[in-house]
């Protein structure tokens, strides 16, 4: 009796399961997007109107993630672990890249992309899209490592180390903050972030051009050194090292600190009514010793086609569509997203609306990727630990750094990466 | 019957309940509630949470069904296998039985997760990924051996002479399971069949990595997934309606069912 | 004949148990990765000498031994009382039975989605009554000195009940004759428990602690869905550590070092427990005697 059911019960669904896929089939050609839940609902206007105007022929179809960055990620590589995935199109982190490209699981746009149309790029936007020689990605916005000052309490933000140190104290001896300067220092993906802007002012590299570990050379730990006087010097709060960006965000906000570091998105919550510095605020880029570059740590997200993608056509005018000019002005206008395309820039009606404009194309210029290797999670995640022990259990920088070095180069051994 | 005795009961009581209850409360809170889930408040009660929950791409109650599938069929095939591996586990010499069963101990031990990785080499290999059928092969296998066990203490306990009349009658072997020794474990197999329709419903690491289409998820994956998400600014209204939801069919299960439940654990224990 | 109605059985557990481990043992003698291009490329024990290097290894070990040796005990001391209450005859003890039963039967991930809004701050309730008693928030779930806390109290909620059921059927197998004698030779109901209870209880107070040590050693449900891992990786146990080199970093051969690491932990924690608990049960005897 019992089996009869069950049979039953199996019958129904394998029957309903074929009536769904014939019913996709006589539909016009869908494509579908997997986004992280921000960027599914600030794009949601664009698409609409998209799908307006395409009735007949192309449909976009957006998928929407989870809100935290890595569990969009589990839910990409979820599907393209079992071969096949229903997405056509996968908005990614500048981090996920070379990774999703080595796996093969994303097509390569150089076909697709016209020279002008690159060209057209900012320069820091160009950055973090290609693997091995070859472009796998279009950036829909960029995102950078962002200096906050306060215009009211200092003529001009500090360019060098010992001058943040220098007007960070001064500030606080007169009792006009609290705290000089507030950061990222939980262990985090956002301390790796800190690091490396801090690291390339010092004139250090993570991982050199050539692929070498460099991590525990001398100005890696000089750096490291400067990150532990910062919370010795009182100058960054000790509790700096439990802050992601929402903390360091609720304490400059409130006017108790001087400088921060943080994204873009801040300009926006420092401008809302219940900001204490609300109009006082400047931004630039992070400070470097003389004689090095400033850098930004260049975050951003852009569009991939994923290799088993049978409509790649359609799914590269999707994303020329979400990234035109009109789109970047309307997602800036509107959500802050940092365009990418250098016109943008360069478009006075903007700049005069939107003053910070300038200095988020001046970060552009400077920003630099993290390593771009497949094993950058693992990485970062020694880095992270590292740093970490020397923030908050005051290990002994030449040591902690020394041991991140040989660790990394064991990732790299065990995975194949060097032989 | 004491008074003590009753504070204690009474605290294992709200115990086990509270946090259900608070999930109870939090799903018919309007979101002003939530943020403030001790003060006086005009709009406290809502139902909107739940139509948000069933209205959803997919409804909730899909992933209801997906599990439910996946349940039956597991059940279904653990018991077609169990039973004939059991009888014979119970005619087999002590010496051989008594180390299968120690095997099959041991396998009902193991931490499964730690097998998730080939399981899923093998869903990519043999194309059966997000199949809800397929899935119920890796979960038949995984509580296979806890079935075993159980029904093969089951047989132990039949009186020897009755299997033996039978023989006698001129039963064969598929005869006398069919229609004498299967009847008489009964008891045994339904309360099996539940403890396997248990642990299908509730599998998590399995099904994560097999599944990866949106309306085949079973239902702890799909509040998994509800979770992917930060701690902060997220609609828990709905979370909390969706773990009620999905909580409703279990507590039934175990209304209907305490008494199997128990005595499937318990026998297990006895004669494990 | 007999035998071959085993073999549908054993083939099926083969598959799914056996091949598998071996599978482990043979990948994680090879890279196996993303940068291999997801083939398998002998890599000379560079996993295992990267396991034993890697401080997040010993760090997860230490979480999940901390979490299952902290939970299996809390778990085993609340379930001897309930299980000592549910044996008493009593008005209500079914239903009583049945609910203390719930926790048990529902998934992992839905409740461990619930104890997260329930240690949630600012909103979950037990920060709101913080506040309203006057302490000051402790930020339970990104304080990583106090998150492990809140997954082993969210785990003893979940699986006390799955102890108690057995020790109850333990208890239940006692003869009442046993306590009788012991009575009218003049012992107190405490000694009995501790000459009588005890020691005749020991074989499923071994078969839950190994059970329950097994799962909770593979724990991942749990903190999967409430902590993901966090603060810091401090909840993170061997089974999540395992799972991200595989699903989040794509590095299989490592992730089927760890597993097969973690299995060899396992086993060696196993065996201690057993000799432990055999310890306990040699010295109750001598007591006895």
């Amino acid at each position: 009796m019992k089996l009869k059911y069950l049979y039953l019960i199996l019958l129904l669904v394998a029957s309903l399961f074929f009536t769904i896929s014939w019913a996709y089939s006589t539909q016009p050609k869908v494509i579908n997007i997997l986004m992280p839940a921000p960027f599914a609902d600030s794009t949601s206007d664009l698409i609409k109107r998209y799908n307006d105007e395409h009735r007949q022929n192309i449909q976009i179809k957006v998928t929407r993630g989870p809100r935290e960055t890595e569990a969009v990620s589990d839910l990409a590589i979820s599907s393209l672990l079992l071969g096949r995935s229903s997405f056509d199109l996968i908005l990614m982190d500048v981090t996920w890249l070379p990774k999703y490209a080595a796996a093969g699981w994303i097509a390569p746009l150089d076909s697709f992309i016209e020279k002008a149309d690159w060209e057209s790029l900012a320069l820091g936007a160009r950055i973090g899209n290609s693997y091995k020689g070859k472009i796998y990605r279009w950036p829909l916005a960029a995102d950078m490592g962002l200096l906050y000052w306060r215009k009211d309490l200092m003529k001009n933000p500090p360019r060098t180390p010992e001058e943040l140190i220098d007007i960070s104290l001064k500030l606080q001896n007169e009792g006009k903050v609290n705290y000089g300067y507030v950061w990222q220092g939980r262990q985090y993906e956002g301390l790796s972030c800190v690091f490396l802007e801090i690291l390339n002012g010092f004139g250090g590299k993570w991982i050199n051009n050539s692929g070498d570990v460099s991590i525990g050379s001398n100005q890696s730990k000089e750096a490291a050194k400067w990150l532990r006087d910062l919370i010795d010097t009182g100058v960054s709060p000790n509790a700096v090292t439990n802050f992601s960006e929402n903390e360091s965000l609720q304490i400059f906000s409130s006017g108790q600190a001087a400088l921060m570091r943080n994204w873009p998105y801040a300009w926006a919550e420092l401008q809302k009514p219940s900001s204490v510095v609300k109009n006082k605020v400047g931004v630039t880029t992070m400070v470097a010793k003389k004689g090095y570059e400033t850098t930004s740590t260049l975050g951003s997200w852009g569009l991939s086609i994923l290799s088993t993608s049978d409509k790649k056509e359609e799914s590269y005018n999707v994303i020329s569509y979400l990234t035109s000019e009109d789109a970047q002005k309307e997602l800036f206008e509107k959500n802050g997203y940092t365009p990418t395309s250098t016109s943008i820039f360069k478009n006075e009606k903007l700049i005069k609306d939107f003053p910070i404009l300038n200095a988020l194309g001046n970060a552009l210029e400077v920003a630099k990727p993290r390593p771009q290797t497949p094993l950058y999670a693992q990485l970062s995640d020694v880095l992270q630990r590292e740093l970490s022990s020397i923030l908050t259990e005051n290990k002994n920088i030449n040591d902690s750094m020394n041991k991140a070095k040989e660790k990394t180069s064991q990732i790299l051994l065990a995975s194949g990466e060097i032989e | 019957m004491n008074k003590k005795m009753n504070i204690i009961i009474g605290s294992l009581i709200i115990w086990s309940i509270a946090p259900l209850a608070w999930q109870l409360y939090t799903s018919f809170s309007s979101p002003e509630a939530l943020v403030e889930p001790f003060s006086q408040i005009k709009n406290r009660w809502t139902l909107e949470n739940y139509i948000q929950v069933l209205t959803a791409d997919p409804p909730f109650w899909k992933y209801l069904l997906n599990s439910t599938i996946v349940g039956l069929t597991t059940t279904f095939i653990t018991l077609l296998f169990a039973i004939p591996a059991a009888y014979s586990l119970s005619k087999l010499k002590p010496i051989i039985a008594k180390s299968a069963r120690l095997i099959l101990f041991g396998a009902a031990l193991f931490p499964y997760v730690l097998l998730f990785l080939a399981l899923l080499e093998f869903a990519r290999y043999l194309n059966i990924g997000n199949n809800l059928i397929a899935l119920s092969i890796p979960y038949s296998a995984l509580s296979m051996p806890l079935a075993v066990l159980l029904l093969s203490s089951a047989f132990k306990d039949i009186p020897k002479d009755l299997e033996e009349a039978a023989r006698l009658e001129g039963l064969g072997i598929f005869q006398r399971l069919r229609w004498i020794l299967i009847p008489l474990i009964a008891p045994a197999t339904s309360s099996t069949a539940i403890l396997i329709f248990l642990f299908s419903w509730n599998e998590y690491p399995i099904a994560l990595t097999w599944i990866s289409k949106n309306d085949l998820l079973t239902l702890p994956v799909a509040i998994a997934r509800i979770a992917g998400s930060s701690v902060y600014s997220i609609p828990y209204g709905a979370y909390a309606a969706a773990t009620v939801l999905g909580a409703m069919p279990l507590l039934l299960i175990v209304l209907l069912f305490q008494k199997q439940i128990v005595s499937g654990l318990t026998q297990g224990a006895i004669k494990g | 004949m007999i035998l071959l109605l085993l073999l549908p059985a054993t083939v099926l557990i083969a598959l799914i148990f056996g091949i598998p481990l071996i599978r482990y043992a043979w990948i994680s003698t090879h890279a196996f990765s993303v940068i291999t291009g997801l083939e398998l490329v002998p890599n000379q024990g560079a996993n295992w000498l990267r396991l034993i290097n890697d401080q997040r290894f010993w760090q997860d070990t230490f979480q999940t031994v901390r979490f299952a040796s902290l939970s299996v005990s809390i778990e085993l001391l609340l379930a001897i009382c309930i299980a000592l209450i549910l044996d008493q005859k009593w008005r209500g003890r079914g239903i009583t039975r049945a609910i203390s039963l719930l926790p048990w039967a529902l998934p992992t991930t839905i409740m461990a989605l619930g104890w997260r809004w329930i240690f949630n701050t600012p909103f979950g309730p037990i920060d709101q009554i913080f506040n309203i008693v006057g302490i000051e928030s402790i930020n339970i779930l990104s304080n990583p000195n106090i998150t492990w806390i809140a997954t082993v109290i969210a785990d003893v909620w979940k699986t006390t009940p799955f102890i108690a059921l057995i020790l109850l059927a333990g208890l239940q197998s006692i003869p009442n004759d046993l306590y009788e004698a012991f009575r009218l030779e003049g012992g107190k109901p405490i000694q009995a428990f501790f000459k009588i209870t005890l020691p005749l209880l020991r074989p499923y107070i071994l078969l839950a602690v190994l059970f329950r040590l097994a799962q909770a050693f593979g724990v991942f449900d749990l903190i999967q869905v409430m902590t993901g891992g966090g603060p810091a990786s401090s909840t993170e146990s061997l089974a999540l550590y395992a799972y991200l080199n595989a699903m989040r970093f794509l590095d299989f051969g490592y992730s089927a070092t760890l597993m097969l690491g973690s299995f060899f932990l396992l086993v060696i924690a196993c065996i201690l427990s057993w000799i432990i608990i055999s310890r306990f049960q040699y010295q109750l005897n001598e007591e006895k005697t």
